[in-house]
């Protein structure tokens, strides 16, 4: 990978990869793994961008698609639900960030399937419910429901450290 | 305390530190963890697996003096390795700079289309391969061993092309079995291996054509 390339194109946007692969992985390890990952990939299908979406899209798609073809089983055992209910179970994820409300947001938001995952990790991104359609490839109706119950079921899990909702 | 979940996405990732990007270095020398790049791998090297044991098979098979067999063998890999060269070519075709629904359908596409490929081939190629060894046997000089002794503990009048009937009878319901389950032993084999992701990749795409609505 040309070391302009990623100075100019992936650089600038490492946060948007690091947030996406922060709710996918459960150790620096894993993390730092599907970090680079998600860098190669970006270099690889750069001749693919079409200039039609935002260079910021292409980052979230790559980005989402690498995390969720993903092979690497958990270390850490996370059991990925698709209900609404969480497991009793609490995970105690390392303190992968200095923020306490972060980490507790990512140790909620790493309970969820990996659909839900990506969804919520766009809407907490401010990208509009036609952005979130059109990176994950869903329909704009579905997205707002389905965020008002992921966000219902964050706030169940969060809700005892103190947490409203909104 | 009491924030939304909102509020504090916003205000935690403010002057945080830890989004500092990881040290990206000796990127081409990391083993790819993503499905496609490992199947890639995996197809690329099963490729050179299937030339080697190509060589192997000749020399080995030639050794033990059936050079024919050896010969037909790679005849038969043959074809498998340039199934497997197409695959790849296939799957590299895939960009993963669609949306996530659009790259999964794509990408369980190609796989789906990639073990039809396959089971298609290995139908014809296990009871092939099992024709290949039979015949080698029967021709053999300790084949021919056997088949006396055979002859003696079972003695009949029917044989055919120096076989007796009922070993005939007993190889072919043998390759009319291979024929029916080698689609089967395929499958299972290569669900013990890939069973659970291709369980997961299945997963996503429910959840999201039910997104799609």
């Amino acid at each position: 990978m040309g070391s302009d390339f990623y100075q100019i194109s992936i650089l600038p946007y490492s946060g948007i990869i690091i947030k996406i692969c922060r709710a996918y992985t459960n150790c620096q390890e894993d993390f730092e793994d599907y970090y680079q990952e998600v860098c190669l990939q970006i270099w690889r299908s750069k001749d693919n961008f079409n200039q039609q979406s935002k260079w910021s899209t292409w980052i979230y798609r790559i980005s989402l698609n690498v995390c969720l073809t993903h092979l690497k089983k958990s270390k850490s055992g996370i059991t990925d639900i698709s209900s609404d209910a969480l497991p009793d179970e609490v995970i105690d994820d390392s303190k992968a960030f200095i923020s306490d409300d972060i980490n507790q947001l990512y140790n909620a938001i790493k309970h969820l399937s990996e659909i839900d995952r990506a969804l919520i990790l766009l809407y907490l991104e401010e990208k509009t419910y036609a952005e979130i359609a059109e990176i994950t490839g869903t329909n704009t109706n579905n997205i707002g429901v389905r965020v008002k119950r992921i966000k219902e079921r964050l706030l169940r899990h969060i809700k005892p450290q103190g947490v409203k909702d909104e | 305390m009491n924030k939304s979940i909102e509020s504090m996405w916003k205000e935690g990732f403010i002057n945080e530190p830890n989004l500092s990007v990881p040290k990206v270095n000796a990127l081409y020398n990391r083993k790819s963890q993503n499905i496609v790049d490992k199947l890639q791998s995996m197809f690329a090297l099963n490729i050179k697996a299937l030339i080697i044991g190509c060589i192997i098979m000749m020399i080995m098979m030639s050794l033990i003096g059936a050079p024919f067999l050896g010969l037909y063998i790679c005849c038969l890999l043959i074809p498998l390795v340039i199934i497997a060269k197409k695959e790849l070519t296939k799957s590299t075709a895939l960009s993963k700079g669609q949306s996530s629904y659009d790259y999964l359908v794509n990408f369980d596409h190609w796989l789906k289309s990639s073990i039809s490929t396959y089971a298609v081939y290995y139908r014809f190629f296990y009871p092939l391969l099992f024709i290949g060894m039979v015949t080698q046997a029967l021709v053999s000089k300790a084949g021919g061993q056997v088949i006396a002794f055979i002859l003696k503990l079972f003695p009949t009048d029917i044989v055919l092309l120096g076989v007796p009937y009922y070993l005939i009878v007993i190889l072919t319901i043998l390759f009319l079995v291979i024929i029916k389950y080698s689609d089967a032993l395929y499958r299972l084999d290569l669900n013990i291996v890939y069973g659970h992701q291709f369980k997961k990749l299945d997963e996503l795409l429910a959840d999201m054509k039910t997104l799609r609505g």
